[in-house]
Formats: structure tokens, C-alpha cells, sequence
């Protein structure tokens, strides 16, 4: 991608061009993790995390975002939606469900981060980042996705409160999705709303509808805004709902009400950008069926990549320091002396 | 890699001052940070006129939190820095383990090497100077067990200096555990210029063929008195300082072993599990056929790390290296 | 066109089976890619397979309400493409093999004596010699074989070091070989050869195809009684039970440490002769089950007081039935004290595969020669069975003697 076409723009100056984009990578978002999803049931993928009802989360931040100078570190759900980092996220993406190293690495220019299974731990990391931009006077934002659970983490204080006193050009992208696994918003805090947490560290923290991808993208335009003006870090939370289980692993019947879901069904946040384009005549059944279908290409290109790549059953040695120590080379030739050097697929 | 024209004798806190005062002074992307670091100077004053000369964007007191002093790390190495983090007390650092052995050490591994974490996180840790509470815990074993970190435990001034000017250049994150019983008493000439003391090999203290005594950090001092209370009763004791965990200098232990035959490992943690469990280990494997003798072993107790009344008879002192080393060499 | 296999993958992080719900598909159906083929039941879920090609139907493999185990067969689709043949068994056919042993065999085990007690720098040098370790004696703590040892060994294969000196006080010990059952009174009639008895008669029939030559002498124990007394006035209560056999099992084990031949065995079909580190001396107890032989392991690291304790807890294990057979294995020598029933001379048999066996009569006044002049002395009646095919004559008379000279003068007992 050119710089040129990846400069975020303001949300009301979005082209029909732009809007239709955002619905398309909307939509592949979910055909990749639903894709993910049946790879695990077949037995090819490892326990993976559904992104459905975070779509226009993800999707409607990463296009106030600029590519080229902003980063991005996500928790574990994000990587589906953010296309718009680069074509090759979504290889990653199939390595990492398959349980191939090389899943964690986001290839440069990506500026993504590899998902983060320790809730919250990625948040100091933002803030680690964001100072360091505004440290070498770079000019860039860092913007953080966590749940509403990862927001009862310590790790979430701690950096808040450090990127407050720091006016760190960083947003807080808090994705309430109601719940973590099993835990409802009620049980996690008493709080208002997770955005009136933001009130402690002494920034602004806004809620915004995360159905919207419209909406999510107007409040994350904003926060950058802020961001680079030198105003400090802004929290945002956006509300939405999970419409998949937890994970793989994960069996929500037990725990979600019916009634519950089914309305939240009727405020899918693809379906509320289909009906908003198709209002407007920018989507048709073609627009849709070609969106499924690439989305679905690309996704089997990326599944045949990764159940191809070649994986050394001793890649764990790898990357450990930029110099392995005498240990590890010793451990890693009586490893080879033992198994010999097979492929660990 | 040293230059030893000119040296002057230093304390072991002065040297830590004096190196990150040259390494700020060598490399802009240094960024030194923690609790009362700034204004302040450090508790121990390791840090004392950083600020100063290098400005408060570059030396930085940060919020009460050792979490995000750890996890900021992180996000600052990626972003083209070299963090050099305090935490006040090694016994602080429990509050940011979770970022210690979950991120900072796992940064390459799990980024596939697209980021380095060349930092350097500096804490004084160890008893003796009747702290309370959590100041004193030797926790080094512990990080031993957390693959990608490099354990750097300096026992002298001159490798105060050598040892951190390592870490700081070293693209892997390094635990730089400073002695605070040593801060002040170990004196030792240190080298004005350029000063690199590589990782992974030992320093031999005293010399002697009878046992070899291994120690790091401050028991290298306790050891070498040891060494020279049986060195009237005509034991040579061979103390080698190990200098660094992580990575390991098993040629200079194996080496001392077939030499000696018989060896003691003096360590301030509490016994179970410790770092010198290690080494016997690696005796074991590598050196087996010269002992003449069972490795001995000096420790701290399986218990909490005590108040400050009972502290002196909890970490290992001359005495018990003593006997050790007599029990060990009268082993025939 | 190929059969793609579909297997049961596991689907919940350490799931082992499923039950199978319901078939989504029938044999003959074209599938499309992802769509669902069964419903299986788990312990946490229940949850769709997806099949994972294009294609039909073509086998299922399990009835609705079967359990099937992960890396089952369910499904073979035939698919229109020619990819990958086997499905969802990745993560369990992943496990990599160990290479091929290139290691040489291990050795088989020529013998089950237990390893003897040495440093590795010691075990190193005897190897480097060409010495074997389980024909010295140790002389350290708990038998260890110290450098002095090997060196000992090397220069002078039957030195006899000299070392600190040894504590030697003793406690109680009762007649190991007392029994209380009235002797002889087997009821007329046949009985069943059973338990001890049994094992007894079958051990001697072994023990007396041994080719035995005997030793005989009397000792005077005057000096070994004079001590005794002397420790006992020592130590008071302590040493209020204190018998003279702790001090005959000491000598004979210091006799052993100084003829390690005769602290042997001997194989005659393998064409082996054993000669043993440890020196475990089995004490002949009668029972009311039959003759018991508990052993005293280390007996020459034992000083009286230990000694004299373990002897009065194996005899008494013995009598009450409690004794485990570890108490009574690793024998390398045997004593028989049967000289508590009240006998003089003997002819003790060796309890194969041991290559001797001592036993002690009686001690009473008997006439004894001292300077010329018969005079009334308490004597000890010594009788030293050998195995005739290992120990000759003069290898029995020479252990014979030292036994004899060590009790004569017990002060000898306390000085390795």
C-alpha cells in the first residue's frame, strides 16, 4: 500500500470506496476466524479465539489509524481485523492457530505486535512503546486492544497510570464484549462503565457503540488526534457482544442467556454496516458474495502456507537470545542426536 | 577490551555510577528509570547525577509500580531504546515477575526475533544490613529458570563495571543483581576507560589446588575469607568467582573440579532449589570421576528470609565456608 | 480423486473420546468444504465437525451413541482434488520417534552384589589399575574405600591398615539363639515338610554337598570375661545385658576384613569365585519355625554398642516372626552360637554359597595348660567350618588363629 491511500481520514470524510472496504475487511475478518474455527474441529488448528461481534472493533480502529507511523498490540482476537497492517497479517494469523513459531512474528513494516495471552501484559508494553515514540520525537500512535476482563488486571492501573503522567501518545481500546469466558461485565466491576476508570489516571475515557464500525472509528480519530497534539493518552470503550464462544475450548450455552444473544444477534455489527451500505446502494448480494468469497480465498491460500511451512521440530531453540548459550547449543545437539532433525509437523 | 591504563579505586556503588554515567554518555538511546532514580539519585545513590547530565527525559522516576517499570521496558526496547530499569529491592521484583519471566524474557522468542529486549534491569538485592521486609531475598535461582534472561551478579567493583557495561550493550534482557552489603564495602581499583567484562567466564579470587570453592555476588567476599582462614591451616582454596548464571562457564568449573576434586558451592539463597543445586548438577554430569570427595554445599535456610536479629546466622558466613571446606578436603 | 480420511480430533484441549450425537451426513452425500458432518458430545461441549474437503461421502464409521477415541476413523470423503489424504490426526501422529538406537547394548549384569562404597576419583584410579574395588576392604565410614585403601591395595594385596581407632562400648543383647519350645517333641505321625523347615532342610542338602573341612580349639576367655565385666562396671545400666557374642562376632569380622577369602562365595558351574566388599555375618538363631539366620551387615564397621543393639533387635525380629527377608539376605559369612544351648564342639555347616561358618561352644571352667601347670580357666570351645574346594588347611587355621588371638587378648579389638 501506498502511504498515500493509508492515512486515516475523518470519519465523516470516509468515501464510499472507504465505507465499502470497511464492511469487506468486516466481513473477511469473520470468514478467517470461522475458517479457524472448522480448522479446529478438523483437527489441523490449536485452541483458537472467535472474533465475531468484535469485527467493527477492530476493522473501524485500525482505518483511524495510520499503518506507516501507528502500532498496534493486540490482545488475541484482533489479528483477523487488521488487514489494513498489511496483506500478510493474516499468514501470520494461519501459522499462529496452527501452532507454527513463526505465528508470532508480524513481519516489518507490519507495525502489529503478536497476540498476547497474558491478559493485559501488552498494556505497559503500549505505553513502554508510545513513550519511547515520544522519546525519539517520533511522530506515531500506540493503540492497545483489551477486554473488559484484561481491565481488572493490575497491569491496566499500573499503565494507565503511568501513561497519564507520561501524556503518552497511546489509546486504551478497551473491547467489552460483556463477557470473559463465563464472567459477566457485573461480576468484573462496579464501576459505571469501564471508561469512567479513566477518570483515575486523569485522562478522557468515552463509550462508544462497538457495533459501529462508524462510530468506533470516529472516537479512536479522535484519541489519535489528541495522541499526537501532545494532549496524552485517551481510553475508549467500546461496547459489543460475543457471539462465539470464549474460544474453541469454550461452551457459552452454559452460561449465556438465550434472549441475551438473540438480541445482540439482531445488532450484528456486519449486518448493521450491510444494511447501513446496502441503504445507501454501495452493497448488492454480488458485493457480498465476492467480499465471501475472497476473504475465503485468501484464507485457504494462508491455510496452505502454513500446513506447508516447514517446521524443525527443535524451532524452539530458536530466538531464545541473539546468541544461543553453550547450554542451549549442547541441549540442542543431544535433541538432534536423539530425534535426528525431522520436520515437527 | 580494557583499557587499564589509568584505574582508581572505587566502591562497588561508585563503579555502578560511574559506568552508567559513561554508557548514558556513549549511547543516546540509553534511558535509565525506577523509583526515586531521578532527583533523587537511587536509595543507594547508584544512579546519583544522572539526571543532572543526562536530563529528566533520559533519567526518569516513574510511579510506584514495578510492573509497569518492567512492562514499559518492553514497549521501550521495541521502540529502538535501551532501557535500564531499577527495581529498588530484588523483593519488589515479585510484582513484576508477570512481566519479568512472561514478557521481557520472552520478547524474542515470541516475536520470533523482530524484537530485542536489550535491557538491562538493575536491583541491589541480599542480606546483612537489616532491611526490612522483602529487601533482601536472593532470588537468583528463581530467574535462572526463566529461559531468555541473562543473570549478571558482579562481586567486585572493577566487574561492577565490566559486567554492566556488558549488559547495557547486550541485545538480550539481563538481570543485574547488585549486592547491597557490597555497595559500599567492596572497594576494588576500577578501570577509568573502556571496560568490557564478557559473559560466561569466571574469575579465579584466590588460587589453591585442595578445593575449589563457587560463589557469585557477595559470597565471593565471604568465600575468600574462608579461603584465607584454612590457608593458615595449609588447605589451598581455590574460590572462583562465577560472575555470571546465565550464561554459565562450565569449562572453568569442570576445569576446577579436575583440578581440586573437591568442591564447595556457597550460595545466599535459601537451600531447596537454589542456583548451587545447579552446579553440583553440572558437576555430576560433566566432572563425576575427579570427586574425591561429596560436593558441599553452603546456603541460606529453607525458611523466610529472617528480620534483621536473626539475619547474620541465616546467610552463610566465614565460618560455615570454613567448615565446609575442612569437612570436604578431610574427606579421604 | 483421493479418500481423505477424517479422524476424531480432540477438540477440547486434552479431550480422549466423544460420544457421536448424530450424523449430519448420509453415505452418497456431496459435502461442501466446512460443512458439518457429525455432532459429537464431550465432556465439555457439544460441538460440529466440519468436514475439511469438498467431495462425497464415501464411509462412516461409527453408529449414533458410539464412543470413539481421538484419531478415530468417522468419515472418508472422496474428494475431487488430490490433497491431503489424512485429516485431524496431526497432533497425534506429530510425536516424534526417538532415532535409532546407536547406543551399544547395556550390559547384562554379571553379578547382583550391591556397588561398593567409594568416591568417584577412587573408582576412577582403581579402573585406571585395573583393580576391582569389590576385592578391597574400605576402612572409611560405613566400609568406604578410601585412596589409602587403594593404595594399600596396590602395593600389598593383603595389608592390613592401620586407622583411627574405634569406639567400643556395647548394650544388652539377649541369647540370640535361645528357644523356648520343648525340643524334640514332634507328635508321632506324618507331618508336612513346610515353611522354615523346609526352606532349612532344603538349604542343608545344598550346604552339605559341600566338601567341608573343620577347625577346632579352645580359647581362654578369662581376659574376654575380665572385659566385659570392666565395660559393663563402666557403663552401668547401659551395658546391664552386655554377652560375650558382639565381641566373638567383632573378632570374626576383623578376621574376615584380614582373609577376604574367606568371605566369599564360589560358583563352581559359572566357574566363578565372588569375593564380597561388605561383610555380613549371618547370627544361626533357633526358632520355634526353625533355624533363622538374620545377618549383621558391615559387621567390622560396627562398633559393640551398635553392634550389640542390632543383634538383640534382628534375634528378637527373629523369634517373633517379624523379621523381613532383608534382614536376612546378603549374607557373606555365618556364626552360630551354639554354645548358649550349652555344647562344647561342633561341626557347623556352611549355609551355601558362604565359603565358612564359626561356631562358639559353651564358655565353662575346663582344664586349661597356662606356664606349664593345668589350672581350672574358662574356656571357649571354637569350631571353624570351610569350604574345602576354595579353603584349605592352612587358610583355616591361619583365620582360625586370629579369631583365637583376638578374643584371647580383647584389648586387640579396640585397635584397627
Amino acid at each position: 500500500m501506498a502511504p498515500g491511500s493509508t492515512a486515516p481520514t475523518s470519519t465523516h470524510d470516509l468515501s464510499d470506496d472507504q465505507l465499502r472496504q470497511l464492511l469487506r475487511e468486516m466481513i473477511g475478518a469473520r470468514v478467517f476466524s470461522t475458517r479457524a474455527f472448522n480448522l479446529q474441529r478438523q483437527g489441523r488448528a490449536g485452541t483458537n479465539a472467535p472474533v465475531d461481534g468484535n469485527e467493527a472493533i477492530i476493522v473501524g480502529a485500525s482505518h483511524a489509524l495510520d499503518p506507516t507511523t501507528d502500532w498496534v498490540l493486540p490482545q488475541y482476537r484482533e489479528l483477523v481485523g487488521l488487514q489494513r497492517f498489511g496483506d500478510e497479517v493474516i499468514d501470520r494469523y494461519a501459522l499462529y492457530i496452527t501452532g507454527h513459531p513463526g505465528g508470532g512474528h508480524l513481519p516489518e513494516p507490519i507495525r502489529v505486535w503478536p497476540p498476547q495471552i497474558s491478559l493485559a501484559a501488552q498494556i505497559p508494553h503500549a505505553v513502554g512503546l508510545a513513550w519511547g515514540l515520544q522519546l525519539q520525537d517520533t511522530e506515531g500512535v500506540v493503540l492497545v486492544f483489551f477486554g473488559d476482563g484484561a481491565s481488572s488486571e493490575g497491569d491496566f492501573y499500573e499503565a494507565g497510570n503511568f501513561a497519564g503522567v507520561l501524556a503518552a501518545p497511546v489509546i486504551f481500546l478497551c473491547v467489552n464484549n460483556g463477557w470473559a469466558i463465563s464472567t459477566p461485565t457485573h461480576r468484573q466491576t462496579s464501576a459505571a462503565s469501564f471508561a469512567d476508570k479513566a477518570a483515575a489516571f486523569g485522562f478522557p475515557g468515552i463509550q462508544v457503540d462497538g457495533t459501529d464500525v462508524l462510530a468506533v472509528h470516529e472516537a479512536v480519530s479522535a484519541a489519535r488526534h489528541r495522541a499526537l497534539a501532545g494532549d496524552g493518552p485517551t481510553l475508549i470503550e467500546a461496547v459489543t457482544y460475543r457471539l462465539a464462544p470464549h474460544t474453541t475450548a469454550d461452551d457459552p450455552t452454559r452460561y449465556q442467556p438465550d434472549h441475551e444473544v438473540a438480541e445482540w444477534r439482531d445488532r450484528d455489527p456486519i449486518e448493521s454496516m450491510r444494511r447501513l451500505l446496502t441503504s445507501r446502494k454501495l452493497w448488492n448480494d454480488d458485493d457480498e458474495q465476492e467480499a465471501n468469497d475472497t476473504a475465503d480465498e485468501r484464507m485457504e491460500l494462508a491455510v496452505q502456507r502454513a500446513e506447508s511451512a516447514p517446521t524443525p521440530a527443535d524451532g524452539f531453540f530458536d530466538h531464545v537470545y541473539a546468541t544461543p548459550t553453550e547450554r542451549m547449543i549442547r541441549q540442542r545437539a543431544a535433541f538432534r542426536a536423539h530425534y535426528g532433525q525431522e520436520d515437527g509437523q | 577490551m580494557t583499557d587499564t591504563a589509568t584505574t582508581a579505586s572505587m566502591t562497588m556503588v561508585e563503579a555502578i555510577n560511574h559506568t552508567l554515567h559513561r554508557e548514558m554518555a556513549r549511547d543516546e538511546r540509553v534511558v535509565v528509570f525506577g523509583e526515586d532514580v531521578g532527583h533523587n539519585g537511587g536509595v543507594f545513590r547508584a544512579t546519583d547525577g544522572l539526571q543532572a547530565a543526562f536530563g529528566s527525559r533520559r533519567v526518569v522516576d516513574t510511579p510506584l509500580a514495578e510492573g509497569v517499570i518492567a512492562g514499559t521496558a518492553v514497549g521501550l526496547a521495541a521502540a529502538g531504546l535501551v532501557p535500564v530499569p531499577e527495581i529498588q529491592f530484588l523483593g519488589f521484583s515479585y510484582q513484576a515477575f508477570h512481566q519479568i519471566a512472561g514478557q521481557i524474557a520472552r520478547l524474542r522468542y515470541r516475536s520470533q526475533g523482530r524484537f530485542e529486549g536489550p535491557i538491562t534491569l538493575r536491583a541491589p538485592f541480599g542480606g546483612g544490613v537489616r532491611t526490612p521486609e522483602l529487601h533482601s531475598e536472593a532470588i537468583e535461582g528463581q530467574l535462572a529458570n526463566i529461559p531468555g534472561l541473562k543473570i549478571v551478579m558482579p562481586a567486585s567493583a572493577a566487574d561492577a563495571k565490566g559486567l554492566l557495561a556488558t549488559a547495557i550493550r547486550d541485545p538480550d534482557p539481563v538481570m543485574f543483581l547488585e549486592p547491597l552489603r557490597g555497595y559500599r564495602s567492596i572497594r576494588d581499583e576500577v578501570p577509568l576507560g573502556d571496560h568490557l567484562v564478557p559473559f560466561g567466564q569466571a574469575r579465579e579470587v584466590t588460587p589453591g589446588d585442595d578445593v575449589v570453592v563457587f560463589a557469585w555476588s557477595y559470597m565471593v567476599e565471604v568465600a575468600r575469607r574462608a579461603a584465607e582462614e584454612v590457608a593458615g591451616e595449609g588447605i589451598g582454596a581455590r574460590v572462583v568467582d562465577l560472575r555470571t548464571l546465565v550464561p554459565l562457564d562450565l569449562d572453568t568449573i569442570v576445569q576446577a573440579v579436575e583440578q581440586c576434586g573437591r568442591a564447595v558451592v556457597v550460595q545466599e539463597a535459601p537451600e531447596t532449589n537454589g542456583f548451587a543445586a545447579e552446579i553440583i548438577a553440572l558437576i555430576n554430569e560433566h566432572a563425576l570421576w575427579s570427586l574425591e570427595a561429596p560436593v558441599m554445599r553452603v546456603s541460606g535456610y529453607d525458611a523466610p528470609y529472617p528480620v534483621g536479629r536473626l539475619e547474620d546466622r541465616y546467610i552463610p558466613d566465614q565460618g560455615r565456608v570454613a567448615a565446609a571446606i575442612r569437612t570436604t578436603v578431610a574427606t579421604r | 480423486m483421493s479418500d481423505i480420511e477424517f479422524r476424531l480430533p480432540d477438540i477440547g484441549e486434552g479431550l480422549e473420546e466423544a460420544e457421536i450425537v448424530e450424523w449430519l451426513v448420509e453415505i452418497g452425500d456431496q459435502v461442501r468444504r466446512d460443512q458439518p458432518l457429525v455432532e459429537v458430545l464431550t465432556d465439555k461441549s457439544q460441538a460440529e465437525l466440519p468436514s475439511p474437503v469438498a467431495g462425497i461421502v464415501a464411509s462412516l464409521h461409527y453408529e449414533v451413541g458410539d464412543i470413539a477415541t481421538v484419531g478415530d476413523l468417522l468419515v472418508v470423503i472422496t474428494s475431487a482434488d488430490g490433497s491431503p489424504t489424512t485429516i485431524a490426526t496431526a497432533a497425534a501422529e506429530r510425536q516424534l520417534s526417538p532415532m535409532p538406537a546407536t547406543a551399544p547394548a547395556t550390559p547384562t549384569p554379571t553379578s547382583q552384589r550391591r556397588p561398593v562404597k567409594a568416591s568417584p576419583a577412587v573408582r576412577r584410579r582403581a579402573r585406571a589399575a585395573g583393580i576391582d574395588l569389590a576385592e578391597i576392604t574400605g576402612t572409611g565410614p560405613s566400609g568406604r574405600i578410601t585412596n589409602d585403601d587403594l593404595a594399600a591395595a596396590t602395593e600389598s594385596p593383603d595389608s592390613f591398615g592401620g586407622s583411627p581407632p574405634v569406639p567400643l562400648i556395647a548394650a544388652a543383647t539377649p541369647n540370640p539363639a535361645g528357644g523356648e519350645q520343648p525340643l524334640g517333641a514332634l507328635p508321632i505321625g506324618t507331618h508336612p515338610l513346610r515353611g522354615v523347615r523346609r526352606a532349612t532342610a532344603r538349604a542343608m542338602e545344598r550346604s552339605w554337598a559341600i566338601p567341608h573341612i573343620h577347625g577346632m580349639d579352645e580359647i581362654d576367655a578369662s581376659n574376654l570375661l575380665a572385659g566385659r565385666s570392666r565395660i559393663k562396671e563402666l557403663l552401668g545400666e547401659r551395658a546391664a545385658g552386655l554377652s560375650v557374642l558382639p565381641f566373638l562376632v567383632t573378632a570374626v569380622a576383623r578376621a574376615l576384613a584380614r582373609y577376604r577369602t574367606m568371605n566369599a562365595s564360589i560358583d563352581t558351574e559359572a566357574e566363578v569365585i565372588e569375593v564380597h566388599g561388605a561383610i555380613n555375618i549371618g547370627i544361626a538363631v533357633a526358632t520355634e519355625r526353625g533355624l533363622l539366620v538374620p545377618v549383621l551387615r558391615a559387621a567390622d564397621e560396627l562398633d559393640l554398642l551398635t553392634m550389640a543393639g542390632e543383634l538383640s533387635r534382628l534375634s528378637k525380629a527373629a523369634r517373633d516372626g517379624s523379621i523381613s527377608a532383608a534382614d536376612m539376605s546378603s549374607g557373606t559369612f555365618t556364626v552360630s552360637n551354639y554354645g548358649s544351648l550349652g555344647g562344647r564342639l561342633a561341626t557347623p555347616i556352611i549355609r551355601a554359597p558362604e565359603v565358612g561358618i564359626i561356631g562358639f561352644g559353651s564358655i565353662r571352667p575346663r582344664p586349661f595348660v597356662v606356664d606349664g601347670a593345668v589350672v581350672a580357666r574358662p574356656t571357649l570351645p571354637i569350631a571353624t567350618g570351610c569350604d574345602h574346594r576354595l579353603i584349605d588347611g592352612d587358610l583355616l587355621t591361619a583365620f582360625q588363629e586370629h579369631v583365637i588371638a583376638l578374643l584371647t587378648d580383647p584389648v586387640a579389638l579396640m585397635v584397627r
